[in-house]
């Protein structure tokens, strides 16, 4: 059975305006995709493509205005959408685990972190106070802290970005969860800390057969440390399938900028092409979100798009998708 | 033979943090650029790559040492005569959101410094921005604006549109893409390569993205703790890095392309507080190839077979290379 199954997904900001007319951002338009135990999945796509928009309707952390308006999420099974609070409270933190981007302000400033971790152990699994902490010192060494015992006892204030993120791990960690969803873990952090980071991320997926959600804006980390990748914009996924078919060839126009303006793809003269606005949320284009900002764009693409599969597992969300060659490019101005 | 645009000599820069301690920001660095040069500068947060920056352009008082800019000793120049110097110098900062007086119109903004340094009547001034304007490939829409209506890439071009007003001769640029979306990116770089090749400023890059300062640089600078380990053409350095630090640094990047192998030298542990700084060669604590000499001696910078200047002391003997783990 799978483990995750996101299906049509629509998440909107409805709200109302000086004149209070109802206005509506289309910030999430049908996003779906799966995940196996054991696979790792990255999500790339630009600021406001709905990454962590996503992240945050699976696991029912959304706030007024924003408000999921359709589609379902499965979790064993199990549809979280609809789900009530105290139920999803049960799974949160226990079967599914989040670690987010900025981990100092995400941990408690005045709880010692040892004391984080064994809370944390005690609302879901409950037992002995001091099974809950040995927990917590051992998760805590699995994530390469040095010197567990004075760790524990240490203020989060205490702690630098690389091992407040490895404390935030080993939160994750503490309920041995079966989906852990890492919202750009490594974002603000250095490179060889990151490097440090991902390789335990990568060993601990290993060793607890996690599946694993990486949302990132950093194709490096996608090409290296995930199996599948799906790329958004503008609300949707637009291309989707295993990391070596979709950088070997990429379907979607967009995903193809986006591999072309990566430093070692990267060609002067090429960038006017590759930036441009994202799509006005409130005012999306009907068909292909990408139109405006598209080489390749004709009159077919005001027409919905469906998902094209370009080869097994592979897919597109463009009208042109597996036949880009044969259409001419046009220049546009960016 | 040209004279180097800067030239920095032992430069250092100290905080006092309270109780006595000191923070060793920037530690005895020297450094030139040429005119027409980019020099990228490389290393991890709290290497000091921004107050360098900043030091350089007299934003920060130096602790020690000397900057000369274009021919002139600027370290000890009063603070009157360094703002006429400042024509000269502009600097581009990482976050444009706070880089720009949100009260101010784009176009106040870009001509501000063209106001402060040049003197040219108001159709001329006007005349400028809009040249500038449309140089930096932001449209005359946008000039009538306030910067919360801009987009951060757009912002970014309205500040690397002040920085080149002036014309000046050093441009120093922190940061300027990190905040930026990808695609955004690419445009941004592509501008400013544009930009040097037509004003022949000199630049000084600063950025922890290694394939962005190995897209952009000449030469590049490898900082750790204050201290700049390793110089040299950017070629040479990627391709055989010298200082242990160096290619730790460089095989955590990660290429973009899953077909590139990467065999990762991950390092141990943490950057070492510069509060209290290591004895001896300042990486020790963590390099995989030191020995008992690095805790005692500082190493001098010296010259390798690839062209790049070095500061490590294993280097003589070959021991400076450390073997790498294949990626599984």
């Amino acid at each position: 059975m799978t483990l995750l199954k996101v299906e049509d997904l629509h998440t909107h900001f409805i709200s109302r305006d000086l004149d209070n007319q109802i206005c509506i951002a289309k910030a999430l338009n049908g996003v779906s995709f799966s995940l196996e135990a054991g696979r790792v999945l990255g999500i790339v796509g630009e600021t406001g493509a709905g990454k962590s928009l996503t992240a945050q309707s699976i696991v029912g952390l959304l706030r007024p205005p924003a408000k999921i308006v359709a589609g379902s999420v499965r979790f064993e099974g199990r549809e979280l959408t609809d789900m009530p609070d105290a139920e999803l409270n049960r799974i949160r933190g226990n079967n599914i685990a989040m670690v987010v981007q900025n981990p100092r302000t995400s941990l408690d400033p005045l709880t010692r972190v040892g004391d984080q971790l064994v809370r944390l152990h005690q609302i879901h699994s409950g037992g002995p106070k001091t099974a809950s902490h040995k927990r917590a010192l051992e998760m805590m060494e699995a994530v390469g802290l040095p010197d567990p015992e004075s760790r524990a006892k240490s203020w989060p204030h205490e702690l630098s970005g690389g091992m407040a993120q490895r404390v935030l791990l080993a939160m994750a960690l503490m309920n041995s969860p079966k989906l852990l969803i890492a919202d750009e873990p490594t974002t603000g952090l250095d490179v060889t800390v990151q490097a440090q980071i991902l390789d335990l991320l990568r060993s601990l997926v290993a060793r607890f057969d996690m599946a694993t959600l990486i949302i990132t804006h950093d194709l490096g980390v996608v090409a290296h440390f995930c199996n599948d990748i799906a790329v958004m914009f503008g609300g949707s996924i637009v291309e989707t399938g295993s990391v070596r078919d979709v950088f070997a060839a990429p379907a979607h126009p967009y995903t193809r900028n986006l591999i072309a303006a990566t430093p070692e793809r990267f060609q002067m003269g090429r960038a006017k092409a590759l930036g441009g606005q994202p799509p006005d949320l409130y005012n999306l284009p009907s068909g292909c979100v990408l139109q405006s900002r598209c080489a390749y764009a004709t009159e077919l693409c005001q027409t919905t798009v469906r998902n094209a599969e370009v080869a097994e597992g592979h897919f597109a969300l463009c009208h042109y998708a597996g036949r880009l060659e044969e259409q001419p490019a046009v220049k546009i101005n960016a | 033979m040209t004279q180097p645009v800067l030239k920095i000599r032992n430069l250092s820069k100290r905080f006092p943090v309270g109780g006595g301690r000191v923070v060793h920001a920037v530690n005895c660095v020297d450094l030139s650029i040429m005119p027409g040069e980019t020099l990228g500068m490389v290393g991890e947060s709290g290497s000091g790559k921004s107050t360098l920056g900043r030091v350089i352009l007299r934003l920060l008082e130096p602790s020690e040492g000397s900057i000369e800019f274009d021919g002139q000793d600027i370290t000890q120049l009063p603070k009157g005569q360094i703002r006429r110097l400042r024509r000269d110098m502009q600097m581009v900062f990482q976050d444009p959101w706070s880089a720009l007086n949100p009260r101010m119109r784009i176009r106040d903004l870009i001509a501000e410094p063209i106001k402060l340094h040049v003197d040219l009547s108001r159709s001329e001034r006007d005349d400028r921005t809009e040249d500038l304007a449309r140089r930096v490939n932001l449209g005359s829409t946008y000039l009538n604006r306030y910067p919360a209506n801009l987009s951060g890439g757009q912002l970014q071009r309205a500040c690397i549109a002040r920085a080149i007003a002036t014309d000046p001769k050093l441009i120093v640029l922190d940061e300027p893409t990190s905040s930026l979306d990808l695609s955004v990116r690419a445009g941004i770089l592509e501008l400013l390569a544009e930009i040097r090749e037509e004003t022949k400023a000199a630049m000084l890059f600063i950025s922890h993205d290694l394939g962005t300062v190995r897209m952009i640089s000449d030469r590049i600078a490898v900082l750790y703790l204050g201290e700049v380990v390793e110089q040299g053409q950017t070629e040479a350095l990627f391709e055989t890095p010298a200082h242990p630090y160096t290619q730790a640094l460089l095989s955590a990047h990660l290429p973009a392309d899953p077909a590139f192998k990467v065999s990762r030298l991950v390092l141990e542990g943490e950057v070492p507080s510069p509060i209290a700084l290591p004895t001896g060669c300042k990486f020790h604590t963590r390099c995989p190839v030191a020995i008992a000499r690095c805790a005692r001696e500082v190493p001098q910078a010296i010259q390798v077979p690839s062209g790049q200047q070095a500061s490590c002391l294993r280097i003589p003997n070959g021991g400076n290379i450390i073997q790498r783990k294949e990626d599984v």
